[in-house]
């Protein structure tokens, strides 16, 4: 028992990372109409971003998650560049090919740039613990969770505060519409685009962060969990794709006190796979309806 | 004020406006009429530059914006209210109002709130509902959301498609009055309907659409009492 409750505990931390990643990919989604298959590569970016900014100037959180958003923000705008920009008018599934291709050059190219074998992850958070009854917390878990709070509430904020958040929710919800009142409709995406790899920059290297390495491979894996994370909360519903990573963080967890913790990644889609048949729409209620 | 010179545009083989010719002068209210399907909704998509036009040349104040982007000729200073009102259904009716005010940067916050008065006192039953989502307004007051929206970046020219599509009677006749009230107001307007007789009525000039070109032109009143147009459109 003792066990499955510290194993909640981890699966919140590790669910909290999850979630961060999965509101970056639902904003994405949400802004440019198009699944991506390059986030995973885009949050190994940061991550790598992060790594060599501990390494060589400064080994000190914040600077690290500058770094890492930075740096996926940059590599939103190439996806924008590459993959949008030209296809808005052209069948989807052009776009979403080019993610593909993207993805596999970044992912090659992140192998002869960065070496291909796993690299450890400088450990910047200065560790102790805490105690809560039976329950061991530590340094990293507690500043992770931090991070990912704070930097949620940013983004509520920006979302629901400012000129920039009505444009990108407008886009979001009608492009025509947004277009129609004034909305430089091409350049909210590039915006939305950029701040939502951003986003997974900074969740890629938490996730490095708390695994304590990194190599350019981990992208593929990061990246399906954000899907399912943001496709099980209905995918362009911010505050859901979050509820759904923590689930799926939790459940992940709680999975590997029963079984070996190869099968960590089954639960994940497992889970995913029941919330499609029993909710096709994900788990967010549709907009628009009288509640 | 806008000035529209034979205006073709097709989706793929399919030609929806051939040659189209019309024009607007400040502070008139112009109307285009026509079936279902004869063109009138491409024809403002068109203006507004939300459809690629195959020839033709729309010029707006004197400037050619044939082949400018939508926002651009919207921050010139032209609102169309789309067809299906558009609403933003997940923003709040006051978010809405401030998404309309995108169409005019450069406006301090005081002002756009002063807009957004003026708006609310146009349209009081909006004011009760500020902080409703605009998805959860009934369809009048979705279209009273969607004019004014329009009119929150004071535009020179609003143009209206179908303000009275699905609309109740009653409703249909409060929208039209707010119409006249808008223009007397000083604005330009083109007027988008199939509810001819309502339209042609409030109308200084009219054009009548026929499967992509223009039929027949003349003020409000000749229309009106147009035999032809009067058998097709206003049922005898």
């Amino acid at each position: 028992m003792e066990y499955i409750l510290i194993q909640f505990v981890n699966g919140l931390c590790q669910g909290s990372i999850y979630a961060l990643m999965a509101i970056g990919y639902a904003s994405i989604v949400g802004v440019t109409g198009l699944v991506t298959f390059a986030y995973g590569e885009v949050m190994m970016i940061g991550a790598f971003a992060a790594y060599y900014t501990f390494q060589y100037f400064a080994d000190q959180l914040l600077v690290g998650i500058l770094a890492s958003f930075a740096a996926a923000a940059c590599m939103g705008f190439l996806v924008y560049k590459i993959c949008y920009e030209r296809f808005f008018d052209k069948p989807r599934h052009i776009s979403l090919i080019c993610t593909i291709g993207f993805s596999m050059l970044v992912k090659n190219l992140a192998q002869i740039l960065f070496g291909a074998n796993t690299k450890a992850m400088p450990s910047v958070i200065q560790n102790f613990f805490l105690d809560i009854g039976p329950v061991r917390i530590n340094a990293v878990q507690l500043i992770i969770v931090a991070t990912v709070i704070g930097l949620s509430g940013a983004l509520y904020l920006l979302f629901n505060k400012t000129q920039a958040g009505i444009r990108l929710r407008a886009v979001n919800q009608s492009r025509q519409a947004a277009a129609l009142v004034g909305i430089n409709v091409k350049r909210t995406i590039l915006f939305g685009n950029c701040l939502g790899c951003g986003i997974g920059g900074t969740a890629g290297m938490l996730l490095a962060i708390y695994y304590q390495s990194l190599s350019p491979t981990i992208g593929s894996t990061f990246g399906n969990k954000a899907f399912a994370s943001a496709v099980a909360g209905g995918m362009t519903s911010i505050p859901w794709a979050a509820g759904g990573g923590v689930l799926i963080g939790v459940i992940e967890n709680i999975g590997t006190a029963f079984l070996p913790n190869s099968y960590r990644d089954v639960f994940a889609f497992v889970f995913l796979f029941i919330v499609l048949l029993l909710r096709p729409e994900g788990l967010s209620k549709k907009e628009g309806i009288r509640p | 004020m806008l000035k529209v010179e034979n205006l073709s545009v097709s989706y793929g083989y399919v030609t929806a406006l051939t040659d189209v010719s019309f024009e607007i002068h400040q502070g008139e209210i112009v109307t285009l009429i026509g079936s279902n399907g004869a063109g009138k909704t491409t024809c403002l998509m068109a203006i507004s530059g939300l459809v690629p036009k195959e020839t033709g040349k729309i010029t707006f104040l004197g400037i050619d914006i044939t082949h400018k982007s939508p926002n651009r000729i919207v921050n010139m200073g032209m609102s169309h209210v789309p067809e299906g009102r558009q609403i933003f259904p997940s923003l709040s009716v006051h978010e809405n109002l401030l998404a309309g005010a995108m169409g005019r940067p450069g406006r301090t916050k005081a002002q756009i709130a002063e807009q957004v008065e003026r708006m609310f006192s146009l349209f009081p039953r909006l004011k009760e509902r500020r902080n409703q989502g605009g998805g959860t307004l009934s369809g009048g007051e979705q279209q009273m959301l969607a004019i004014a929206r329009g009119l929150m970046m004071d535009p020179d020219i609003l143009m209206l498609d179908e303000p009275s599509l699905g609309l109740a009677p009653i409703l249909v006749e409060e929208i039209f009055a707010l119409i006249q009230n808008i223009h007397r107001q000083g604005k330009t307007i083109l007027l988008i309907e199939q509810n001819a007789a309502m339209a042609l009525s409030i109308a200084d000039r009219g054009y009548v659409l026929e499967s992509g070109r223009i039929a027949l032109s003349g003020t409000g009143r000749e229309l009106l009492n147009d035999q032809q147009v009067r058998s097709i459109y206003l049922g005898g």
